[in-house]
């Protein structure tokens, strides 16, 4: 394990080049004990190629990626007695039930919780006795969440985790990861469900065509983002020309709305002209911080 | 009151004419047509091209081979022997270019069947198990649709095989009615078995047990062709099998209109009755998938205990049909010895080209492995194709994140796949020396068990080049791997009839086989192919263990 206060998982410059294609171009992240980091992007971006590089699936065509200090190419055996990992898509071997899956890969990992495992078994209400041939996409993600949780890894490593849970696996999902911090576990995972990120995520890192274009706490990005005012009022409109930080105003009807950037000082006094008789101010979601990102990209594409 | 909404260009829809594509069940299924046809392209191109190519081999150099009438009516010694009509089917009228050519596809016909049974489970009841067939039922295509789109693309393949056979055959100097007659039964021999694939389909739970179910199919007509030859005088039963049937295409015979009458009614029989049980819930079949298992299954519980697990799943059924193949051998043994020490002329030929002492039951088991080794060096392949398969579909990274390192998992599974093919080995020789032991003229137990290990350098040198493609090639495993089983094979069995140089038709391993039992182990050809298998082998792991992994 590491020293104390050095990161569980350490990103340097990592690129991964497929011919031509960089897939991911010098992407640089630390995660420490007890964090929960989550990976953004759409298809594409390069989350899977980042898991699967820090995994040692992939070789790195530049950088490197440890985990616990341990080289994830060099000493990958090493490095995954300490993590646990949920893909995104989980392939059965259609031979073997559910059950004797969950058995092999929790001896292969060194050794698992078969109290946590059978407790695990239901809440998520699988059925281990059946040939894996016959399980739903969602039966075969169960496999992979309760073979990588019940191990008890002091990493844990996932991609897409609750794709194809139902909205009630996945709200049982979420509360097995907010149980894994509260043990002390690191997580780090990537998702296209924002609302499972906002949830239960300490920090965000937004990937764009293999490049992290955004990294923080979410309380920081968005404060790098614009607040959305909605106000009514009666009488004039205000004059909202040339006030800083102003952008995409609309005022008409009794209705004003717009997006403000930085301090709202300037804005507030402007609209004090007028006789406002409601105003609401709210911070972006993860989803308008997401789609900022996208459509800034998009524009400038 | 009518209302607009701004649309952004992110939002914007296409025009509604060209968003309503007209869709006609008949367009749908012309599409499901092409689609399953570009699914067999392949794999039709090089079956087709392969079997045209070695039977025009034999039109092509009859002349040369057997100029003289002497020469062609030695090769009627053979006619009418029982256990040479089991091995290669009926043999009559050989000594004429039509009639040696058709006495070949008493062999080839073998393969065609394999080939149409498995293409045909793999478009539909492999398909339906990794769910292929939802996203084409989804849509306007019918239960019966689907599996007439599939069965169109298969006879569409089969047509151009009867075209290629007539064409390539005539064009060479056959006469053009047997020639085209030849390419006609061949390709209704392939439909019977795409046919009996399909309906297997339709009454298995999985694709694996249709496969069992199509594959007794086989076992069951090439038995009754066993029985044919073995009595001799039931007449009978060679028209019982459609195995028999191609024997009957000599114009001597004036059965055509027979064989091809039995054939479209076997085809068509099958068909309808797939078709009968098309109508059926997805994934459901006549007999259970058996999703439920054991209530205490036994326990996998480590890496190496899979990977015996997966061996031994693969290894099984190549084990039966070596089983069977082996006995039957080793039943044959004696008889077909005593017919060829009638006659000197071959036993010296033979002798000639390595195979000594086949008027012997040991000489005839030494010639006769060679099918063996070939069986043997396709399982290599397969247990090679295996492990890519492994790699292919991610279920690898489920034990690579773990703590197994890539080294540990691909030597466990090479290791315990040279150790099954030495097992196969051994078993096929016992059972040989058990079927002489039978029929009451035995080979010694120790002969029978050399004839059986002394095919393992062969299996485990294409084992080891199966693991330098897959370190090297992993994407190329399946086409490469046995592609070279299949070069070699080829090299040796044909390169004598096309005039090769001897030192290009040397290069294949099937070439340096000793006739064990008859002669000793040639241990210098072992040990080169030992050698090569060996560095094949680390070539393959180095490689493996320094690449990214690749899906399919």
């Amino acid at each position: 394990m590491t020293s104390p206060g050095a990161p569980v998982v350490r990103l340097v410059e990592l690129t991964k080049r497929y011919g031509r294609l960089t897939a991911l171009d010098r992407f640089t992240l630390d995660i420490h004990e007890g964090e929960i980091v989550g990976l953004l992007g759409p298809n594409g971006a390069g989350k899977t190629t980042t898991l699967r590089t820090l995994l040692g699936l992939l070789k790195p065509s530049g950088g490197s990626a440890e985990i616990f200090g341990l080289d994830a190419w060099q000493q990958p055996v090493e490095a995954h007695r300490h993590l646990a990992f949920i893909p995104g898509e989980f392939a059965v071997w259609p031979q073997l039930s559910g059950g004797q899956i969950l058995d092999l890969l929790g001896t292969v990992a060194g050794g698992y919780d078969k109290g946590y495992r059978d407790e695990l078994v239901e809440r998520f209400n699988f059925d281990p006795s059946k040939r894996g041939r016959s399980y739903s996409k969602g039966n075969r993600q169960k496999i992979a969440v309760i073979a990588a949780l019940m191990t008890r890894a002091p990493l844990l490593v996932m991609d897409e985790p609750s794709s194809g849970l139902d909205p009630l696996m996945t709200a049982e999902f979420q509360e097995c990861l907010r149980e894994a911090r509260a043990e002390g576990q690191t997580i780090f995972l990537s998702s296209h469900i924002l609302s499972e990120v906002e949830a239960v995520c300490d920090r965000v890192a937004v990937l764009r065509e293999g490049v992290c274009v955004e990294q923080g706490t979410l309380a920081e990005l968005r404060h790098l983002h614009a607040n959305t005012v909605e106000a009514t009022y009666t009488g004039d409109p205000p004059d909202l020309d040339g006030v800083p930080g102003v952008e995409d105003a609309y005022v008409a009807d009794g209705v004003i709305r717009l997006h403000v950037s930085g301090s709202p000082d300037a804005l507030l006094k402007a609209l004090a002209q007028a006789s406002i008789t409601g105003i609401q101010m709210r911070e972006p979601s993860l989803e308008e911080l997401f789609h900022a990102f996208y459509d800034d990209s998009a524009d400038a594409a | 009151m009518t209302a607009t909404t701004p649309s952004s260009p992110r939002t914007r829809r296409r025009p509604a004419a060209a968003a309503a594509e007209p869709r006609s069940p008949a367009r749908v299924w012309w599409r499901a047509y092409r689609h399953h046809l570009r699914l067999v392209r392949n794999a039709a191109i090089a079956w087709i091209t392969a079997l045209t190519a070695i039977s025009a081999g034999v039109v092509a150099t009859f002349d040369d081979r057997y100029a003289t009438e002497a020469e062609r009516q030695a090769l009627t010694a053979m006619e009418g022997i029982p256990a040479f009509e089991a091995l290669v089917g009926r043999y009559v009228q050989v000594a004429t270019v039509e009639g040696l050519t058709l006495s070949r596809w008493g062999m080839f016909g073998i393969l065609v069947a394999v080939w149409a049974m498995l293409s045909a489970v793999k478009l539909l009841r492999g398909a339906e198990e990794v769910g292929h067939v939802e996203a084409l039922r989804a849509g306007l295509l019918t239960p019966w649709g689907l599996l007439a789109s599939v069965l169109a693309a298969l006879g569409t393949v089969y047509v151009l095989f009867a075209v290629a056979i007539g064409a390539t055959h005539s064009a060479l100097g056959m006469d053009a009615a047997t020639s085209w007659a030849l390419g006609g039964a061949v390709a209704l021999l392939a439909a019977t078995f795409a046919a009996a694939g399909a309906l297997a389909s339709q009454v298995a739970g999985a694709r694996r047990q249709a496969v069992g179910i199509v594959g007794a199919f086989l076992g069951l007509t090439l038995g009754v062709r066993l029985m044919a030859a073995a009595t001799g005088t039931a007449e009978w039963l060679w028209w019982a099998t459609p195995f028999g049937w191609i024997g009957y295409l000599h114009e001597v015979d004036e059965a055509r209109g027979a064989v091809f009458g039995s054939f479209a009614v076997l085809v068509i029989a099958l068909v309808v009755a797939a078709l009968m049980l098309a109508r059926r819930e997805l994934h459901a079949g006549l007999v259970g998938d058996g999703a439920e298992i054991a209530t205490r299954p036994r326990s996998v519980r480590s890496q190496g205990g899979l990977a015996a697990r997966l061996t031994a799943a693969s290894a099984a059924t190549w084990g039966i049909v070596l089983a069977v193949v082996g006995l039957a051998f080793g039943l044959l043994a004696r008889d077909f010895s005593e017919a060829v020490a009638d006659m000197p002329t071959m036993v010296q030929f033979a002798a000639e080209i390595g195979w000594i002492g086949i008027d012997t039951p040991e000489g005839v088991v030494a010639f006769v492995f060679v099918l063996v080794t070939l069986l043997l060096a396709a399982l290599a392949a397969a247990l090679v194709v295996g492990m890519r398969e492994e790699e292919a579909t991610w279920r690898i990274e489920h034990l690579l994140v773990r703590p197994v390192g890539r080294l540990r998992w691909l030597t466990s599974r090479v290791g315990l796949a040279a150790v099954a093919l030495a097992l196969l080995a051994a078993m096929t020789g016992v059972v040989a020396w058990l079927g002489t032991v039978i029929v009451g003229t035995p080979i010694s137990f120790t002969d029978g068990l050399r004839a059986g290990l002394n095919a393992v350098p062969l299996a485990w040198l294409f084992l080891g080049l199966g693991v330098a493609v897959l370190g090297l090639a992993p994407r190329l495993t399946a086409p490469l791997t046995y592609g070279i089983v299949v070069a070699a094979f080829l090299l040796d069995f044909v390169g004598g009839f096309v005039d090769l140089p001897e030192a290009i038709i040397d290069l294949s391993p099937f070439r340096q086989l000793a006739a064990v039992p008859a002669a000793d182990v040639d241990l210098g050809a072992a040990l080169a192919m030992l050698a090569v298998g060996l560095a094949g082998a680390v070539i393959g792991v180095l490689a493996f263990c320094r690449r990214d992994l690749k899906e399919a």
